[in-house]
């Protein structure tokens, strides 16, 4: 969906994890402008802006315009962003110039409305199964959202990807068959019992005989518990092996 | 427990933690999850014990997704044993995380509900948590 907004960029002439980090200092952010068979070009945003795309209704299928420099603006949508782990503040930004004449390949996401009879009367669960749908449309027709009526679900009942109302120019890229939502019954939690934790299965058949030999590896060294006679520690020469432990806690 | 069926090696090195976890460090399935603030390993007890505190809560209300899975094994050696001959039997299995990992996840309860499940789980776990929803911080 197009909106008026644009956003003002700058040329970013350094590069590397250095200059990146000093830009972000400076509260903005690296990006990348690519698409419609022109040269990409590298350029620091401010990032208070492309949250706020991110976070409108329409999100990241916002197509608005980004003005580099003294440069004509261009109509660009974010195709991949980059967040922090920890902080989740944006890193990077990947900007795609659009082409309002040509249909794209989006992914529209898919919200729910209503409360399913099936989880309010039969006691299910009401399971989002795909989160976003991708559609192929022109860029003036890409919807907000897709809604899917779930009130009159029951247990059992699923709505699939070829039940969505499709309009205009959108045509379903996504499986027809997939699921989006579907109403459960709950499992009962299993009985957890306490298990010994028993070592798995070495994969390499080599490594098994060498398992299966180790225990007599094991074995050895008690025989030679009553060899250390050869260290000439103390030796109780006639010491039966099974005393060696005991050897060992002086 | 949680362990693999089948490993190539049966024991380990340590190894380090460094860094963040740039994979696994977002919301995949639920509405809601629990993300790890600090560095460490968590056990395969640890995971079954958080699961189990967070499933009673609920009770039968909502999905419960286990996003990290304990493959590494630690060798211990026997108590009153002398320093050498050889590295230890395997003890136990745990799983590396790195801050920033989505530890579990939640779907078909209420804002609260997943907050309070969270914070019993987060009470099992080696490590600072943190509750966040699909969208942003909780």
């Amino acid at each position: 969906m197009r909106k008026d907004i644009t956003i003002a960029a700058d040329h970013r002439a350094s590069r590397g994890k250095n200059e990146a980090r000093r830009l972000r200092v400076l509260k903005m952010i690296p990006a990348i402008v690519y698409g419609t068979g022109k040269d990409p070009v590298a350029v620091s945003v401010s990032p208070k802006e492309v949250n706020k795309i991110l976070h409108s209704t329409t999100g990241h299928n916002t197509i608005f315009d980004v003005k580099v420099a003294d440069a004509v603006s261009e109509p660009v949508m974010i195709v991949d962003w980059l967040r922090d782990p920890i902080k989740s503040h944006l890193l990077h930004v990947d900007f795609l110039r659009i082409d309002l004449t040509k249909r794209i390949i989006v992914k529209v996401p898919v919200h729910t409305v209503g409360e399913a009879k099936g989880v309010k009367l039969q006691g299910g669960l009401l399971e989002l199964i795909v989160r976003e749908v991708e559609i192929e449309c022109l860029p003036d027709d890409i919807p907000e959202m897709f809604n899917v009526d779930v009130s009159e679900m029951n247990v059992h009942d699923a709505v699939r990807a070829n039940q969505l109302e499709l309009t205009g120019s959108m045509k379903l890229i996504s499986g027809g068959d997939a699921v989006l939502v579907h109403v459960v019954t709950l499992k009962a939690e299993a009985a957890t019992e306490e298990v010994k934790v028993a070592e798995p299965e070495v994969a390499k058949k080599g490594k098994k005989e060498e398992e299966g030999a180790a225990p007599a590896k094991g074995a050895a060294p008690a025989k030679g518990g009553a060899a250390p006679a050869k260290g000439g520690a103390a030796p109780k020469a006639g010491a039966p092996a099974a005393k060696a432990p005991a050897a060992k806690k002086k | 427990m949680l362990m693999p069926k089948k490993v190539k090696y049966r024991k380990q090195q340590r190894g380090r933690m460094k860094g963040k976890a740039w994979r696994g460090s977002s919301i995949s399935f639920g509405d809601f999850g629990l993300k790890a603030m600090d560095r460490g390993w968590v056990t395969s007890r640890q995971i079954e014990a958080a699961r189990i505190a967070m499933t009673r809560y609920i009770k039968r209300g909502g999905k419960v997704w286990i996003r990290l899975f304990p493959d590494k094994p630690i060798t211990k050696k026997p108590a009153e044993t002398r320093m050498g001959k050889g590295k230890g039997a395997p003890e136990e299995w745990v799983c590396v995380v790195r801050p920033g990992k989505i530890l579990f996840e939640m779907e078909g309860v209420s804002l609260e509900i997943a907050k309070e499940a969270f914070r019993l789980a987060a009470q099992k776990l080696p490590m600072l948590c943190k509750v966040i929803s699909r969208d942003e911080h909780v």
